[in-house]
């Protein structure tokens, strides 16, 4: 460090003691050493920066009214310089963290991390995953076409079948029975100011509670063989994770070019030759709902509203009923099947709800 | 650091022999001073003044009393005390070097005995919870002031009968609907569909009769005529929502489709296949001399058995 730049960095340092927290920031010990299987995490952070800084950007033009949202996402694509690139960053950037919030809780789930005396930051991840996919499902909306509107009347409808408070949440999300302004300032207050500050909140106590209780650590070997292993965060982990996000970054930019967003025309009533759709993490649901065994009044609940429900909640009893320290994936069959299965019936009613858009045509 | 500082577990040592060793050191919190040592001799802690001290070499400490000297010094009292780890000290470890833990620092005099420091929790929270809960009722109705609105009875003329060639065909009417959302004033693209229905057709469409629609009151405001053969179909799939099309299916031939979740109704609004759980929803209709049509807007809640009015 130069002259001037080692006496400001002195001057903070004896007033808050920034060597100390650098060091404690840096100095995390990974049992068993780093490794890229922990990059997940880091990875979240990086591209939730990311969609806050281009979702920021993007509200520079955006204009939250029914009257203009749509003219107003067009001139960002059109005109406004570079728009397209930021507009479909940020798209690709929400499918991103959903691919990487399944990576990163599929990665806990196969190493035990979940177990005691973690179960704190198993928690709160839970909740962040739902907001992640609340950020998805509110951002879809904004752009209001055709695309938007589909996805949010039939999301909606879904919460609807929610027993007594169905209606209710449905009416309060739409801002009344019908989509319309209220609907669009729903999902954009929701999507720029409730969601972010409550991401940032539980993501800082997601870091606090995986401080507090130290990283899991590899399922087997012996300690220590581990303790051998064992380095700092700073700078293995740190070096294998911003090689990560660098990947994740290059991802999101070569899909931003090759497949930019493209409105269809604006949102209305009558859905015309398009056949409504949501984002394709939430097409193995809308799959699911398909399936002549959920038809029907009882259908609907059970597929939109209680199977989703039961799983978050078996989620979130998971470190509860499965108290065995054993750690190992290999050791745990119950859990590798049932991965398994959930990974294997997702993909089944994914594919088939993109096979089924050509019987459609 | 100017002179040494006392460490724990240094052995002590009177000008007449060893007496124990160091196990706590206590410190001023604001001006971080060591005041005292507490020394554990014979499974006592005594707390003893650092004036008593003679020198510190290494972890080792003299004092400049003798053995029956320091069973003089008073015994700790705990609870008058508390831990550095549970204390909020600034830049405590550049000053102080001994292990955080056995840090003592006194309990201030005013927290000593606070037999209100319960009072004053509950009190802290009485407060916070008379400053929030006046809000929650007047917040919920600013949020809620939309999500009630009386029904739209308007007619509006959605096209005229002249474009139905065929009886049992669906045939959609596009028509722009002008409404008042929120404060602006827009104007949506709304479809229906409307048939020609066969006397067959028209028996399954009405079973038990007229049909009758009502208002939020429960008032009749309109009946369609089951003699009236022309019906419309609100445009809105009473599965989730979706908007369906009127096209040809492989083996059931010209039907209803939504595209969304593949439900399949006939030319009557009866399901044959897929998730709806009740037929195509019937309009309050009106067809003038001149064959215009026009419809009340009536919406119903999807998914549910029974129609439920919700616009």
């Amino acid at each position: 460090m130069n002259g001037l730049l080692q006496k400001v960095y002195d001057f903070v340092d004896e007033r808050i003691d920034l060597k100390t927290l650098e060091a404690k920031m840096m100095n995390e010990p990974i049992k068993g050493g780093s490794r890229w299987a922990y990059v997940f995490g880091s990875c979240l952070l990086f591209i939730f920066i990311m969609q806050a800084i281009t979702g920021i950007l993007l509200m520079f033009y955006y204009i939250p009214s029914a009257d203009h949202a749509y003219a107003s996402t067009q001139y960002v694509i059109h005109e406004v310089d570079y728009g397209w690139f930021i507009l479909s960053y940020h798209f690709w950037g929400s499918s991103a963290m959903v691919v990487m919030v399944f990576a990163h809780m599929s990665q806990v789930f196969l190493w035990g991390a979940y177990k005691k005396p973690r179960e704190m930051i198993w928690l709160v991840g839970l909740v962040l995953f739902v907001i992640v996919m609340a950020f998805g499902f509110t951002g879809y909306l904004l752009p209001w076409d055709q695309r938007a509107y589909w996805a949010t009347t039939v999301g909606v409808e879904i919460m609807d079948k929610t027993p007594i408070v169905g209606d209710f949440l449905a009416r309060f999300l739409k801002g009344g029975p019908t989509p319309g302004q209220m609907t669009l300032s729903r999902f954009f207050v929701i999507h720029v100011m409730i969601l972010p500050a409550a991401l940032m909140g539980l993501a800082g106590l997601h870091l606090f509670f995986f401080r507090s209780a130290g990283p899991a650590g590899p399922f087997r070997g012996a300690p220590e063989e581990l303790k051998a292993k064992t380095d700092f965060f700073f700078p293995r982990q740190v070096w294998k994770d911003i090689v990560a996000m660098a990947t994740v970054f290059m991802a999101i930019c070569t899909l931003a070019f090759i497949e930019p967003v493209q409105l269809l025309e604006q949102a209305t009533p009558d859905p015309g030759d398009y056949h409504p759709e949501p984002e394709w993490y939430f097409l193995f649901l809308f799959q699911m709902l398909r399936l002549k065994v959920f038809s029907g009044e009882l259908g609907q609940f059970v597929a939109g509203v209680a199977i989703p429900g039961a799983f978050l909640l078996l989620l979130a009893a998971l470190p509860f009923i499965d108290r065995s320290p054993e750690r190992n994936i290999f050791k745990r069959p119950v859990a590798l099947l049932s991965w398994t299965v959930v990974m294997i019936g997702i993909l089944v009613l994914t594919v088939s709800a993109i096979l089924n858009r050509e019987f459609l045509e | 650091m100017a002179s040494p500082q006392p460490k724990i577990k240094s052995k002590v040592r009177c000008v007449d022999g060893e007496v124990g060793e160091i196990v706590h050191v206590i410190a001023d919190p604001l001006s971080l001073d060591v005041s005292h040592i507490v020394v554990r001799a014979n499974g006592t802690e005594r707390q003893v003044p650092v004036s008593a001290i003679g020198a510190i070499r290494g972890e080792s400490v003299e004092l400049t009393c003798n053995a029956a000297q320091f069973s003089g010094f008073p015994e700790l009292k705990r609870q008058d005390y508390v831990s550095s780890k549970e204390v909020e000290i600034p830049h405590l470890e550049n000053r102080i070097h001994v292990e955080p833990g056995e840090l003592l620092v006194p309990f201030p005099e005013l927290e000593k005995n606070c037999a209100r420091r319960s009072f004053f929790a509950r009190f802290i929270n009485v407060i916070g919870a008379l400053i929030g809960l006046p809000l929650v009722w007047p917040v919920l109705r600013y949020i809620m002031k939309p999500m009630y609105v009386p029904y739209d009875n308007h007619w509006i003329k959605i096209g005229n009968i002249s474009k139905i060639r065929t009886d049992d065909v669906g045939v959609q009417y596009i028509f722009k609907k002008s409404f008042k959302d929120s404060v602006l004033q827009r104007e949506e693209d709304k479809n229906h569909w409307v048939i020609k229905a066969s006397p067959e057709t028209l028996k399954k469409i009405y079973p038990h009769g007229d049909i009758p629609f009502y208002d939020e009151k429960g008032e009749v405001i309109w009946v369609n005529k089951q003699t009236i053969p022309y019906v419309v179909f609100s445009g809105k799939c009473p599965h989730l929502g979706c908007g369906y099309k009127w096209r040809s299916h492989k083996t059931r031939g010209q039907v209803f489709l939504c595209p969304c979740h593949l439900s399949i109704y006939d030319a009557a609004g009866t399901v044959l296949d897929g998730p709806a759980p009740r037929p195509l929803d019937v309009l309050p209709i009106k067809v003038s001399a001149s064959g215009d049509i026009e419809v009340i807007d009536v919406e119903y809640k999807a998914g549910r058995k029974e129609q439920i009015r919700i616009a």
